[in-house]
């Protein structure tokens, strides 16, 4: 028999076949749209992350108060001085950032500028419309030579400055009704302030002279920083900076290195810290991947004894008006195949849909604003495995159908 | 005059059922002339089925050998007899044995299809013989949604398309009704007569044994008789 016709009556086995032979594929569905997803997710984050790794912000390093926590694994900082709670000291002094580690960090001669920051939540009003933003105050002289972000219209922040903001792009084109341009006043925690620049990106952010940040947000008192953002003079110097960073301050602080009271973080060790994540993310899935292929393997195997045992007597009927063994065995394989495919397709929609959830799902984290990538060579990877596990589970059905006596087949009721 | 176109010489088939063998057949010898309408016939459990299954090729005896055709049929190996009994042997069974997934043209069209014939001879030689066993306008039915005698009838159909020279059947009209069975031997009498194949039917009856040329009586798995109808005579 050819080949055309081998596969032509596999299909129509399949179209003939039961609901549990259907049940029996679920674990190939899975399988697949657990590769999907891998490789999709891993696709988008691998995009995100060059993406950011190409950015600017490799010799940028950051300094916090409080302990360090757990290697930044999920890139998320503390926001103020949080830190009293963290280590075995047991002082009530409050652990912050102040004029003397800014003073200790200036003798550095691996740091190019340094810029002093704390943030806050502030109430801001423009037209009538009140609403809560959260505030950075800068060291406006080093501030444009520091940040990523880059200016979209106006200017950035310049030493002479007092009363004027930065702000994020949504905040400038959609926080309130009206857009909010550049020379436009709003109203910060009951102070006037004019916007001179808005930046190229989608955040709410606003951005103020440190000067002016003290007085507007709440409870902060001057020279007491929530963090030093440092930029250093060789990228390649990285590792070695941020060691000598971290001596200093520890000298500087009184604190031995078990007891740091500080932490030095670069962008480059985010950036670090989330891949290593995403790998362990893609090693769990894989994993899941990998067993539900083998329990859809072993269903489908399942399937086809069964098939083999229901067709006893059509496989003697064949035989006995000129099917050949490796006919029956053709037909059995493609119909294995068939069962691969149609799970792998079934895989490929969840899957699709899977990795379409995942970072919403994972929203929450930095790490995942990665967006899936459903591309065509997934697609044929995922149809490749799971026809081939098709296969496989169909070699030994096959093979024994294709072994069936014609009489022993025809006997059977 | 006659040629032979089957010969079991001294064929043995002992069934092994764990300790115990059973001698369903015991050194049968006997030659098939082609062109001959043979009825195998014998009490239940004689052997017939036995017989039938070796002449068919679908067994092979425990000593023994068979020719077909002048072939010694264990000399060949599995695909090779299969290929040989689909273009030589056409089956006609008691249950029918018809697929149950397949219309009557597919089930009729498969015996082509596995001696590879190009789809449109096969599609004209399917319609082409269903027609012929009257069965034309049910060509795209299951059998589920034809009568017994229908089934049988496309199981005819099936027996024929490849047009091989023996056609085998075990009995074929056992599970019909007199009147459908009666039209059942009728044609494979006009088989017999107006395409000159060879038939070859096993049964217990001894009504439609009268249909045959030669009887072959079949006791214990041994030949009792072999004699031959004078009456029944191609006209
Ligand atoms: N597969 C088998 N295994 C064991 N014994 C069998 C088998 N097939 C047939 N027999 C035995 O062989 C003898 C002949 O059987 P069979 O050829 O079916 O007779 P018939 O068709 O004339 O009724 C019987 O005794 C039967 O029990
Ligand atoms: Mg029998």
């Amino acid at each position: 028999m050819k080949l055309k016709k081998c596969s032509k009556h596999a299909f129509n086995m399949v179209l003939h076949s039961k609901l549990r032979s259907w049940l029996t594929i679920t674990g190939i569905v899975i399988g697949v749209a657990a590769v999907i997803a891998i490789v999709s997710i891993g696709d988008g984050m691998q995009q995100t992350l060059n993406a950011q790794l190409n950015t600017l912000g490799g010799d940028i390093v950051t300094i916090s108060p409080g302990a360090e926590r757990g290697g930044g694994m999920f890139g998320m900082r503390g926001g103020g001085g949080g830190g009293g709670s963290s280590g075995p000291q047991a002082t009530t002094k409050e652990i912050v950032l102040g004029r003397s580690d800014l003073q200790a960090l200036k003798g550095l001669s691996d740091i190019a500028l340094i810029d002093t920051n704390i943030r806050g939540s502030v109430n801001i009003s423009y037209f009538g419309k009140t609403g809560k933003v959260s505030v950075t105050g800068v060291d406006q002289k080093v501030w444009s030579q520091i940040t990523t972000s880059t200016i979209q219209t106006g200017r950035t922040l310049d030493s002479a400055d007092q009363n004027v903001i930065v702000i994020g792009g949504n905040l400038a084109s959609s926080y309130f009704d009206q857009p909010i341009g550049i020379n436009k006043m709003v109203t910060i925690n009951s102070a006037a302030f004019r916007v001179v620049g808005i930046l190229d990106d989608q955040t709410t952010s606003v951005y103020m002279p440190i000067q002016m940040a003290y007085q507007v947000i709440p409870d902060k008192t001057t020279d007491i920083y929530d963090t030093l953002v440092v930029k250093i003079k060789d990228q390649n110097q990285l590792d070695a900076s941020i060691s000598n960073i971290q001596d200093k301050l520890m000298i500087s602080r009184h604190v031995t290195q078990n007891k740091m009271d500080f932490s030095v973080t670069s962008r480059k060790e985010m950036q670090q810290a989330r891949a290593a994540t995403m790998n362990s993310m893609s090693t769990f899935l894989l994993a899941i991947a990998a067993v539900s292929l083998i329990v859809g393997s072993i269903g489908i195997a399942n399937t086809m004894f069964t098939s083999v045992l229901e067709k006893t007597k059509e496989i003697g009927i064949m035989k006995a008006i000129g099917a050949r063994n490796q006919d029956i065995l053709l037909i059995f394989l493609f119909n294995a195949a068939f069962i691969g495919l149609v799970g792998g397709i079934l895989g490929i929609i969840l899957g699709t849909m899977l990795s379409g959830f995942m970072p919403a799902l994972m929203g929450g984290l930095p790490m995942a604003r990665g967006t899936a990538i459903v591309t065509l060579n997934s697609i044929t990877m995922a149809l490749s495995v799971s026809v081939s596990v098709g296969i496989l589970a169909g070699i030994i059905p096959a093979y024994q159908a294709s072994k069936l006596k014609p009489v022993d087949a025809l006997r059977y009721e | 005059m006659m040629e032979t176109i089957m010969e079991l010489q001294d064929v043995w088939k002992i069934y092994r059922m764990g300790e115990v063998e059973v001698p369903a057949l015991k050194g049968i010898s006997v030659k098939i002339k082609k062109g001959d309408f043979v009825a195998i016939i014998g009490a239940s459990g004689s052997g017939k089925s036995t017989m039938m299954n070796l002449i068919g090729c679908l067994d092979i005896p425990s000593r023994g050998n068979i020719y077909l055709k002048s072939q010694d049929i264990s000399s060949l190996g599995e695909s090779d007899l299969a290929s040989f009994r689909g273009r030589t042997i056409g089956f006609i069974f008691q249950q029918y044995n018809l697929i149950q997934s397949m219309s009557a043209f597919e089930n009729v069209m498969l015996p082509l299809e596995f001696l590879e014939y190009n789809d449109q001879k096969a599609a004209t030689r399917t319609r082409e013989i269903l027609t012929l066993v009257g069965l034309g306008d049910k060509m795209h039915h299951r059998p589920t949604q034809l009568s017994g005698g229908q089934q049988q009838r496309v199981s005819i159909a099936r027996s024929l398309v490849s047009d091989p020279e023996i056609i085998l059947a075990d009995e074929p009209t056992g599970a019909l009704d007199s009147v459908t069975g009666r039209e059942v031997l009728d044609m494979l009498r006009r088989l017999w007569e107006e395409q000159g194949k060879t038939i070859i039917m096993v049964t217990h009856d001894l009504n439609l044994a009268k249909y045959a040329h030669t009887r072959i009586e079949l006791k214990d798995g041994e030949i009792l008789k072999i004699s031959e109808n004078n009456e029944v005579n191609k006209k």
